[in-house]
């Protein structure tokens, strides 16, 4: 397929990256100095120009192309873009990135002509909900309307459970939080350990190298590990990860920006207590008025006294979503040490994840990946309803109806050739299932299918 | 004041209010019908429709050629309009050879009464006046209910006023949300509504007369009492207000006193634009009902167990009572006088709650207790927390807080005009040597301030306000039109600044 990105930002880059394999893409930016530097790093055709602009567009070959995806920082930018080229050629698809949630709005009222409208903002704020709504996940993917989650837990040592229950726990405490369930999961082979029902251990991550989780390997402390799960299972698993820490009820964010806003419009949805810090006297009072179930302070609570006074270390989780990334980085470390256990920020700059997630902040979301991603999924084959990416783009998460001709179906799964793929879950008409070695696959299926991003190809060949 | 340093358009303000009360003075011509109807004389509402309309068409033609009138000489033209509305609502009544109209200031305070909706009486003998007279009583009472500019700006094609004060000091409860309509559409939809549920209530009593559900009701009463329900105004044709009336009809008049106690821009979104979940979400409505509610229990357990009422008749009683009091209508269907003294203090408490806004009640209003209560609350949080920063929010959505200061300064105002009246009612009554009690005299103070009606003693419910002293009674005709027209568009004509250029 030909696909037209235009900006070829943080986003624009990303999903060159992550689509470029497959298809013939061409990237429209005004700068040419970061189109060059596009083109050194794939195989792409560049085109210096306004992506506003028809004859630009023209040029691209938008009449041929499939997909049109407009993602640059300026909402107008993208929505005239979007507009010619459905002038243009209406057959291609168009999908527009926007900073405001109101554009998403809109698209959902039919009032926008295109394919799909991708707000930054709601979706790093579902991103953070996911993750408040299982403690312990560092990335959660729902598919099939919820009936399917997708988690990557890190698997902590004691001294990480220790300082993310909060207050220091006893040595005892700690012996009983690792005794429970835990001990009858974790350092067992997977075919004797207890596993929640209606979960798979998709994969195991130790270090550098990943662990195919066959029967005889073990979840060791220190591993990375991906789960997919029913949503109580997932829950289950957050328990055994994670048995100091119940469900997240009170929940603090600083800065009242636009993320800041839709993230807390989301949580105050869930029925979560959402306390937001704003140092801005405008922008706290925007809050105030916008957002009637949340408290909001007119402060920089950056100063102790205050996080004393206003109980802030109280909080079960703290989201940073200012739009410094230090004052982010300072704010969650000094709210850490006092006592916060779940700090999650939200960072501008694509390279400075790893440093926030060495630093102790327990995770760290980049708006442009999450939309860059959000996109991909799109883009991938019209089968796909679903794609989602986990460690980077290392795997990915397909949601595939299974073609009438495959030759899985029928088979039960334990006859299944071993591909390195795993089907987590089958929907089918509408109900997720959770196969076990007996079940096997009926034509009409939706299948969940976990897999390396090098093997997509491969199986969306054989489904 | 010299002219040049006027800062008041006087010659444009009484052309208007002339335009007005002409229009006004037409008014009488429907009781000189009903007059003619019962074979008695029409010459007094006739003679009051000629000097009415006489007057006003001088002041109007003296005052020819400006025809602008800013914000600021809107809140005179109300203040005077009212004024000048009460003066030709007393005409017939001085005009008519009645004995219980010899004294100028009771004609005078039974049309102020009647115009504002208050239904206090000077009136001893209810059942001894003519029918046209009777009628004319009640008929000032529903003109002024919705508002008299309000019904001018509905129907006069060539009044193009400036601004919305108009309409706005006029209207009881503070403006939340913006009138998005033109002011006359605005007028209309709320003249509309007022009359087709004057109409109805006209036909459900009537049918309670028909079908011989309550005996002691007639056509001519339930033409007069839904007259005097939907203004929430309070007037009876009868000497013992509702109480010869059956149950039936007293607990139909309890629900459209509920009804006229409800937010009319409301209802109208509910009825004709089919929107009834709007009641359901609306906070005031819902404080509303709560508060009914909440006096009418009250009021029951204290008449149960003190042994007053028992059965139906504890529960219809408190409810009618607390409903008509509440709502500032002020009929009675017993007298309440007898009740126990914790009862009648509860009744006390009610008159200050009032209606909802955009209702024709008097009153505080319950969405300005509501909004005071979140103020309050707001003060207090802030100082626990200093860092806090809060909107206050109703239905969902901040309301600005210019709003909200005119509110907490409205309330201030209300009990200080109240306090000012009950103490001035006092010394009076001492002066002359009144057997007014103390609860009396703040009873009084509140019952005319709110635009309710009666009082305690022998301004009862079955009582009269005849026995107060002239300066008593000038007193209270102040309150109910200061009350009636919420105090600050009044209120403004006493500052300096108002006048000056």
């Amino acid at each position: 397929m030909k696909i037209v990105v235009i900006g070829a930002g943080q986003v624009g880059s990303t999903v060159v990256e992550a689509l470029h394999d497959e298809h013939h893409m061409t990237v429209i930016d005004l700068d040419e100095s970061r189109l060059t530097a596009l083109a050194e790093r794939f195989d792409v055709r560049v085109l210096a120009g306004n992506g506003a602009s028809k004859r630009t567009l023209e040029e691209a070959g938008v009449r041929k192309a499939g997909l049109l995806i407009a993602c640059t920082s300026r909402d107008e930018i993208n929505i005239i873009a979007s507009m010619f080229s459905k002038r243009i050629s209406p057959q291609t698809k168009a999908v527009v990135r926007t900073t405001d949630e109101e554009y998403l709005e809109i698209w959902h009222e039919r009032e926008l002509d295109v394919d799909l409208v991708v707000s930054s903002e709601r979706e790093t704020a579902l991103a953070v909900s996911r993750l408040i709504g299982v403690p312990a996940a560092r990335q959660t993917d729902v598919f099939a309307d919820g009936q399917v989650q997708i988690v990557e837990f890190d698997i902590d040592s004691g001294d990480r459970l220790r300082e993310r229950a909060g207050k220091p726990l006893t040595e005892a405490a700690l012996q009983a939080a690792r005794q429970g369930e835990r001990q009858h999961v974790i350092g067992l082979p997977l075919r004797q350990a207890q596993i929640p029902p209606n979960s798979k251990v998709a994969s195991i991550i130790r270090g550098d190298t990943i662990v195919v989780p066959r029967g005889d390997e073990a979840i060791e402390s220190g591993d990375r590990i991906i789960i997919i799960g029913s949503p109580e299972a997932a829950q289950a698993w957050s328990r055994i990860i994670a048995p100091t820490e119940g469900r997240v009820e009170d929940v603090v964010i600083y800065g009242a920006g636009h993320t800041g806003l839709a993230t807390a419009r989301v949580l105050l949805e869930q029925g979560i207590r959402v306390r937001i810090v704003e140092a801005n006297r405008q922008q706290a009072d925007k809050a105030a008025e916008e957002l009637p179930g949340a408290r909001v302070f007119h402060a920089s609570g950056m100063d102790a006294e205050f996080i004393e006074r206003e109980r802030i270390n109280k909080a079960q989780a703290a989201v940073f979503a200012m739009r410094d990334d230090a004052k982010n980085h300072y704010a969650a470390t000094l709210v850490k040490l006092h006592g916060v256990p779940f700090t999650i920020a939200i960072v501008h700059d694509a390279h400075s994840v790893e440093v926030f997630e060495r630093a102790g902040i327990d995770v760290a979301l980049n708006p442009r990946l999450i939309t860059a991603e959000e996109i991909v999924r799109f883009a991938h084959d019209p089968r796909t309803q679903q794609v989602a990416m986990l460690e980077g783009d290392r795997f990915e998460i397909l949601d595939i109806t299974v073609r009438p001709e495959s030759k899985l179906l029928g088979r039960p799964f334990r006859d299944l050739p071993q591909t390195g793929a795993l089907i987590g879950a089958i929907v089918r008409e509408g109900r997720a299932v959770f196969p076990h070695g007996d079940d096997m696959l009926l034509p009409g299926d939706r299948v969940i299918v976990f897999t390396e991003s090098k093997r997509v190809p491969i199986v969306e060949q054989a489904l | 004041l010299s002219r040049a340093r006027l800062g008041v358009d006087l010659a444009a303000t009484f052309n208007l209010v002339g335009t007005l009360v002409k229009y006004l003075s037409l008014a009488p011509l429907a009781p000189a019908a009903v007059a003619i109807g019962y074979g008695e004389s029409p010459a007094p509402f006739l003679l009051a429709t000629a000097i009415g309309f006489f007057g006003a068409w001088t002041i109007e033609r003296l005052s020819y050629g400006k025809k602008h009138v800013g914000m600021r000489e809107g809140f005179l033209v109300v203040s005077l309009t009212w004024l000048l509305a009460a003066a030709i609502g007393a005409l017939p009544y001085w005009l008519t050879a009645d004995a219980q109209f010899r004294n100028p200031i009771d004609c005078y305070f039974e049309a102020m009464s009647g115009f504002t909706t208050t239904g206090a009486s000077i009136v001893t003998d209810v059942e001894g006046l003519p029918h046209g007279l009777a009628i004319w009583r009640q008929l000032t009472q529903w003109l002024g209910g919705m508002g008299i500019i309000v019904l001018a700006l509905a129907v006069l094609p060539r009044l193009r006023v400036g601004g919305r004060q108009l309409l706005e000091s006029e209207l009881p409860g503070p403006e939340i949300e913006e009138m998005t309509l033109r002011i006359r559409d605005t007028a209309q939809r709320l003249w509309v509504l007022y009359i087709a549920l004057t109409a109805l209530m006209v036909a459900v009593l009537s049918v309670l007369a028909w079908t011989g559900l309550d005996s002691a009701m007639t056509f001519y009463d339930a033409v007069a009492h839904a007259l005097t329900t939907m203004p929430t105004g309070g007037f009876s044709t009868r000497a013992r207000s509702l109480e010869e009336f059956g149950p039936a009809s007293q607990w139909a008049i309890a629900f459209f006193m509920t009804v006229a106690g409800a937010n009319f821009a409301l209802m109208y979104r509910a009825f004709f634009r089919r929107h009834p979940r709007v009641f359901v979400r609306d906070e005031e409505f819902r404080l509303y009902l709560s508060l009914l509610a909440l006096g009418s229990a009250v009021l029951v357990v204290e008449l149960w167990t003190e042994g007053v009422l028992r059965g139906e008749a504890a529960i219809r009683h408190s409810v009618v009572n607390a409903v008509s009091t509440m709502t500032t209508t002020g009929y009675a269907s017993t007298d309440f006088n007898d009740w126990p003294l914790f009862a009648a203090i509860v009744l006390v408490a009610l008159m200050f709650v009032g209606g909802s806004a955009g209702s024709t009640t008097g009153s505080i209003k319950v969405v300005r207790h509501l909004l005071l209560g979140r103020i309050l609350g707001r003060e207090l949080d802030q100082t626990v927390h200093p860092e806090a920063v809060a909107r206050i929010h109703l239905n969902a959505r901040a309301v600005d807080e210019r709003i909200l200061r005119a509110v907490a300064s409205f309330v201030l105002l209300y009990v200080g005009v109240f306090a000012l009246g009950a103490f001035l009612l006092a010394l009076d009554a001492a002066r002359v040597d009144s057997e007014l009690r103390l609860l009396d005299a703040v009873a009084a103070s509140a019952t005319t301030l709110g635009n309710i009606g009666p009082a305690f003693g022998f301004a009862g419910p079955m009582g009269s306000f005849e026995p107060f002293s002239d300066v008593s009674k000038v007193v209270m005709i102040v309150l109910m039109w200061v009350g009636r027209l919420e105090i600050i568009p009044v209120a403004v004509l006493f500052t300096r600044n108002y006048w000056r250029t």
